[in-house]
């Protein structure tokens, strides 16, 4: 596998991670408006610091796809 | 130009060219290419606003419980005999309870919503207890915890005042 064959397999392997962790996040929201609706105020709570953890995640990933853009374009 | 010109953006397209495309031209094949990049920054800052939206929706219950309850009339001490039960709506005609007196003779009052699915519980005085019919769900009637079935958690817990021969509702223990 070229270099180039390897970052098309990374970016679509970080794309489907933050994809998932997008779809998590939205479960979480779903599962707290539900909780709300229940007046249980303890689920809520725990779906934000997941979804804050996966957001975490998320910039991680996009913040090291920055970092790998910037070292390609360096002469 | 004539408006039956061939569009020139996709070679095999039978698509008539249209005077607007000629006037404001763009790339329209580059336009609408999405790059796997393009594609992740907008995943993560949809993934920043969904985290948003859920610390909102944590923060809720917490400024309703900031702002005070009201203090309101359900029944007098004499409209509710020894194991009977009352319903009522406290803080807003939207949220449904049940005002229960045991066979000790003490009040107690719950929000009427199932914990389980939000149906509404009933008081059972032969059995002492809050059923709910929608999933054969059990509530001690003297603290509102679950006893049997599939709820887990236990009905929020009105705060009663007596004054007098009044009951009044003056807050929710959730």
């Amino acid at each position: 596998m070229n270099r180039q064959e390897q970052g098309t397999t990374l970016f679509t392997a970080l794309l489907a991670l933050v994809g998932v962790g997008v779809i998590v996040q939205l479960w979480l929201l779903s599962a707290s408006v539900d909780a709300l609706f229940r007046h249980d105020s303890g689920t809520p709570l725990h779906a934000a610091i997941a979804s804050g953890v996966l957001f975490l995640i998320n910039a991680a990933l996009l913040l090291y796809l920055f970092g790998f853009d910037k070292r390609l374009r360096r002469p | 130009m004539p408006n039956d010109e061939k569009c020139k953006d996709c070679p095999g397209c039978d698509k008539k060219e249209t005077r607007w495309r000629e006037d404001f031209p763009v790339q329209w094949d580059k336009d609408e290419y999405v790059t796997r990049r393009e594609m992740v920054k907008f995943l993560s800052l949809g993934s920043l606003l969904i985290a948003g939206a859920n610390f909102i929706a944590a923060s809720v219950p917490h400024l309703q419980r900031a702002g005070k309850f009201p203090k309101m009339k359900i029944a007098s001490v004499d409209q509710i005999a020894a194991g009977d039960s009352q319903l009522f709506r406290y803080p807003t005609d939207e949220d449904p309870c049940i005002l229960v007196r045991d066979r000790a003779g003490d009040l107690v009052a719950y929000s009427q919503v199932c914990t389980h699915l939000s149906c509404a519980v009933v008081h059972r005085p032969e059995e002492n207890t809050l059923f709910c019919p929608c999933h054969h769900g059990y509530f001690s009637v003297e603290e509102g915890r679950p006893t049997a079935g599939p709820p887990t958690r236990p009905l929020p817990r009105i705060k009663l005042q007596q004054s007098g021969n009044d009951i009044y509702a003056i807050g929710i223990e959730v």
